[in-house]
């Protein structure tokens, strides 16, 4: 129904989000803020003068940019690695008829379920035996038993939609099932993928307990990881503190405004209705 | 079939004479496309996890695993974990951390996709602008809400300093009797979003023309929530309820980040339980074990759901 008073309902949303994104204000607040004015005794609610004080000291640090570089090179390396496996699977699962359709669909929906805490405890010992441990590549591939169930389950239903005519034409002009993928099939489905890269990205930047547990070396370290170690070690420089959480966080803050349209319809599809 | 010029040329066959090897073509194809996939899979998610049930059967420590035997004690692991005391004690904050996160930010949740599912300008910036703290890492919200809750300097104390007398400020995570809560605090508000966002798809399924009718007959907006919101949004709620059971039990990051599990266990979860024995303690069996107790509710979970959606199929 037409709400009578449609900007009363605006302001009261706007009001509700504010408050609920305080967190948000406060870690950037803090993060403007002069460090000896952060604990002082009244809260200060606007950093009066802004001070970029600690921005230098965190970035001034090698271990937050090499820190922040490993992320970027292991979500890039999860990002392609999921379409690649993901796009294939995705097509063969919603447009082939083949024997076990149903419970690939099946296992993938399982795949979704076990906690990284139980994953990672196998693959600590597994990936040390195989001595990819410490490396991209043990780290790559853990992150992407997260994305890559959840990838199919996005594309499935986008690929539902592509009408059977078009691929059955393509196969009948002589077109290969390789050439009918790539030519008729993923142009089609390209806002999935898009979806599908987004939310890759940003659960592997995001992701912390393979981080932790399957890399000890610092030149491998996510920035998740590197986090969470300065919190402990530097407990109370909350201004150089926040100023790393800022930093983490503008990646996926423009990741998802960039991909905004694709992320929250591939979501609700993927969650909801698939 | 008709068979003309060609068929001696292996391979130049127009596809259009042989509608069979289409599908068969098709077939093969598929399963070439499956397996990448599926080998990736087996290999980095089904192997470690049957790796882990052979481990929680064996005693293996850091010892072993540098070379040396892992002697089969059979359910001895199990037994060691189901005999301490520690163990009992993280299932039962689990199951209080996942009870009270479920039941806040699903009520939330709700409250804010009633809201949401009005039209009204800024809609859909507003809500995208919540959906941000979703997004944000765990961790990022995890030291974010260290630093919300912190005695001396936190906002959430000055705020409550602010409307009432100083001795509400409380350090909240550093007292053993209120650090649960804090966490609980942290996870709803990073599942608060989410809780949202598929709850207004489920509200947006539901026929205005209902409302509108009802409306009509008299019945007032309470009425009408109860009577045609409620039923009609079961189904819906129920895969909410249980994503958030399956995503919340599981939960580590932002409470190890938080707490890493204390004061005095008091947030050791079954998660980070099963973290200590294995990764702190190197207790490689045990670990094993505990983690495959952690792995049964999510299973479990999972199964009900998947006969659930079964059962619906039928039906339809």
């Amino acid at each position: 129904m037409r709400p009578r008073r449609p900007w009363l309902l605006t302001a009261g949303a706007a009001l509700l989000t504010a408050a609920f994104l305080l967190p948000v204000y406060w870690m950037v607040n803090t993060s403007l803020t002069r460090p000896d004015r952060i604990l002082a005794e009244t809260s200060r609610w606007i950093p009066a003068p802004p001070t970029t004080e600690n921005y230098t000291t965190a970035l001034s640090d090698d271990a937050l940019l090499r820190a922040l570089l490993n992320s970027v090179v292991i979500s890039c390396g999860v990002v392609a690695l999921t379409l690649l496996l993901g796009a294939p699977l995705a097509y063969a699962l919603a447009r082939i008829r083949m024997r076990g359709s149903g419970t690939m669909v099946f296992a993938l929906f399982i795949a979704q379920l076990p906690p990284s805490i139980v994953l990672a405890a196998p693959l600590f010992i597994l990936e040390r035996r195989a001595g990819i441990d410490d490396t991209y590549l043990g780290l790559i591939a853990a992150d992407t038993t997260l994305t890559l169930p959840f990838a199919v389950i996005v594309l499935r239903p986008v690929l539902r939609s592509v009408p059977r005519e078009l691929e059955e034409a393509a196969l009948v002009d002589g077109c290969g099932p390789v050439g009918v993928l790539l030519r008729v099939v993923l142009p089609i489905m390209a806002p999935g993928l898009v979806a599908v890269s987004g939310l890759s990205f940003l659960i592997a930047w995001g992701e912390f307990v393979f981080g932790l547990t399957l890399v000890s070396e610092p030149a491998v370290q996510p920035v998740t990881v590197l986090l969470n170690a300065f919190v402990g070690t530097h407990g109370t420089a909350w201004g150089a503190l926040m100023a790393t959480a800022t930093v983490i966080s503008i990646p996926v803050v423009c990741v998802f405004a960039a991909f905004q349209r694709f992320i929250v319809g591939g979501l609700a599809t993927g969650t909801v209705k698939g | 079939m008709r068979r003309g010029a060609g068929t001696t040329e292996r391979g130049r066959r127009p596809p259009l004479l042989r509608p069979v090897s289409l599908a068969t073509r098709r077939r093969r194809a598929g399963y070439l496309f499956s397996l990448p996939g599926l080998v990736f899979l087996a290999l980095v998610l089904a192997y470690p996890l049957l790796y882990n049930v052979w481990t929680s059967v064996h005693d293996v420590h850091l010892k072993e695993l540098l070379g040396g035997s892992s002697p089969f004690v059979g359910l001895d692991n199990y037994r060691t974990t189901l005999d301490d005391p520690d163990f009992w004690h993280a299932v039962r904050l689990s199951l209080v951390f996942t009870a009270g996160s479920l039941l806040f930010q699903f009520t939330i949740g709700f409250a804010l996709a009633l809201l949401f599912a009005r039209p009204f300008p800024f809609n859909g910036l507003l809500r995208s602008l919540l959906l941000v703290a979703w997004l944000l890492p765990p961790v990022v919200s995890g030291t974010l809400f260290r630093w919300m809750l912190d005695q001396d300097a936190g906002a959430y104390n000055a705020l409550l300093r602010a409307v009432g007398p100083d001795s509400l400020a409380h350090d909240w995570l550093i007292d053993p009797g209120t650090a649960l809560a804090g966490v609980v605090f942290a996870n709803v508000w990073v599942g608060v979003p989410f809780n949202m966002l598929l709850l207004l798809v489920g509200l947006h399924t539901i026929d205005p023309e209902l409302h509108e009718a009802a409306a009509l007959d008299g019945a007032n907006a309470w009425q009408r929530f109860r009577w045609i919101t409620v039923p009609l949004m079961r189904p819906v709620s129920v895969t909410v309820l249980l994503l958030g059971l399956v995503y919340t039990f599981k939960v580590f990051d932002i409470i190890f980040v938080m707490t890493g599990g204390g004061p005095v266990d008091a947030t050791s979860v079954l998660s980070l339980y099963v973290y200590e024995i294995f990764f702190k303690f190197f207790r490689f069996g045990e670990g094993a074990a505990a983690g495959l107790l952690l792995l049964l509710v999510p299973l479990l979970a999972g199964a009900w759901y998947v006969r659930r959606l079964r059962g619906e199929g039928d039906a339809a």
